[in-house]
């Protein structure tokens, strides 16, 4: 773990520079820990780091360095956050526009894909490009799928998608180059956390 | 209340952004230019708690209530009733004046304020319009902006030594922060020596830049959350300044961050206005920050 200065008043905590659970654990842990500092303005944890925008009335740099490590290093052990709420997503495959598309791909019938993406337990390793918007990993190789060449102008509010190896909900209309797998009416996109636990249901 | 007979290019509400949300991809959004948006607060005694960010101007409002307005910033040729006005200073409004920014003179941004505040919406807290999530709007043709009326009988003015002027060259003092690491010796050089110029490629989110590219070692990152002033490189090597509306997270490189101040009043300058970075210590800085939210405080 290194914290490095990002801004005069922020600082970002970085760990091992690899997408997997064993970091993202780490980053769960850190995340629970710095928010009960207070004077702490943002935290926007992501796949590997942390970023902490602080009150710079209420800390100087050396002391918060400090009371970071401290606050990690004494956090319950690393196991009690250990992949955070568990959150269930219903989902109506019969309305994924690509579907077909990726079974044609990888071999595989869509009941299989299907199969295949409610098979797996995935973790929230990031949130951003929109509000709510949960970065989910690890989709099974077997139907990870790139993004489409020409990303669609609009993709519907609650859709269920894949990118290479990780999928998501998209929490609002937007454009977007993700492939469309199902629908969800799943509307709680406030209570995903780093770290949190998700699986999708075939309803 | 304000009824809205020009909307001008792009006018909303803005306060001082919404704090606390960045872990569930909610930008903090609010006024551009803290400078003179909290200079507008303060000349109303802190009784407004919003303000309008007028970009450029266009704006013509007509007044149904007396009351009590602040405006600061940009020189937009403010005038009531058709007769030109100072700002920096707080103005009496009465029923049915017409008070309208007709031509940009300086700066970018104008803000007004007005006694006891906007009647808006907060979203988590603030008032901060934020298009692209549905907070708030752009203010139409049309619109009411509605106020309790209220006036105070002083006239209050920023004393001269306080109020910029905006100049089309401005240093942005910069820490080297995030990857810059992987930008050579010879790569920074270039960076604090070129002027670069502001594009037609600003908004609220950030201010892409035209001139040198400046190419780092290694190729993308793992997305990581942005800071305000954060100078992401992208693949074409041209810096973006990322501002009030930026992206919470986000997988471009990074050489370093702006200093807030600095970010305040290059949301001030015009396309074709240059820039240049300059290298600066933590220690330098935190001073300076806290000598200006201090001021205002």
């Amino acid at each position: 773990m290194k914290i490095e200065t990002a801004s005069v008043d922020s600082f970002i905590l970085y760990f091992e520079e690899r997408i997997c659970e064993e970091v993202l654990d780490k980053v769960q842990h850190a995340y629970h820990a710095l928010k009960k500092l207070p004077y702490i303005i943002n935290l926007t944890p992501s796949y590997h780091s942390i970023l902490i925008e602080y009150d710079i009335f209420k800390y100087d740099t050396t002391s918060l360095k400090a009371l970071i490590e401290e606050a990690i290093a004494t956090e319950s052990s690393l196991n009690a956050h250990r992949q955070g709420k568990r959150i269930e997503i219903p989902v109506d495959y019969s309305k994924g526009l690509d579907i077909e598309r990726i079974a044609l791909l990888h071999n595989l019938t869509p009941a299989e894909v299907i199969a295949k993406h409610t098979a797996q337990t995935y973790r929230v390793y990031a949130i951003g490009f929109m509000v709510g918007f949960a970065y989910l990993a690890k989709v099974d190789d077997a139907i990870a799928t790139p993004r489409l060449g020409t990303p669609r102008k609009k993709v519907p509010k609650g859709s269920v998608a894949i990118a290479e190896t990780q999928t998501a909900v998209y929490p609002q209309e937007s454009t977007g180059g993700w492939n469309i797998i199902g629908h969800t009416e799943f509307d709680d996109y406030a209570s995903f956390e780093i770290g949190d636990s998700v699986r999708f249901i075939a309803i | 209340m304000f009824k809205v007979l020009s909307p001008g290019i792009f006018t909303t509400v803005q306060d001082l952004g919404r704090q606390g949300y960045t872990h569930l991809g909610i930008t903090p959004s609010g006024a551009m230019d803290e400078y003179a948006y909290r200079w507008s607060q303060k000349l109303l005694g802190d009784d407004a708690g919003n303000a309008l960010e007028i970009l450029l101007h266009g704006l013509t409002l007509q007044s149904t209530a007396p009351t009590t307005i602040a405006i600061c910033g940009a020189d937009l040729n403010f005038r009531i009733n058709g007769i030109s006005h100072p700002i920096w200073q707080t103005h009496q409004i009465r029923q049915n004046d017409i008070l309208s920014f007709d031509q940009r003179k300086s700066g970018m941004r104008a803000y007004l304020a007005v006694k006891g505040g906007f009647h808006a919406k907060r979203y988590e807290n603030s008032f901060s319009t934020t298009l692209k999530e549905e907070k708030g709007k752009k203010v139409e043709k049309g619109d009411t902006l509605a106020f309790t009326p209220k006036q105070s009988r002083q006239i209050i003015r920023v004393p001269q030594k306080y109020i910029p002027t905006y100049p089309t060259h401005i240093t942005l003092r910069t820490l080297l922060s995030y990857q810059h690491s992987y930008f050579s010796k010879a790569q920074k050089e270039k960076f604090f020596s070129t002027d670069y110029i502001l594009t037609l490629q600003m908004s609220r989110m950030g201010y892409k830049l035209e001139g040198e590219p400046i190419i780092p070692t290694k190729e993308g990152i793992i997305s990581e959350g942005i800071t305000y002033g954060a100078i992401q490189i992208p693949p074409d090597g041209k810096p973006i300044i990322l501002l009030k509306e930026r992206q919470t997270i986000g997988g471009y490189q990074k050489i370093g961050s702006v200093l807030p101040i600095d970010c305040f009043m290059l949301s001030q300058l015009p396309i074709g206005a240059t820039v240049k970075f300059e290298p600066i210590s933590l220690e330098d800085v935190q001073e300076e920050m806290k000598g200006f939210y201090g001021f205002f405080d």
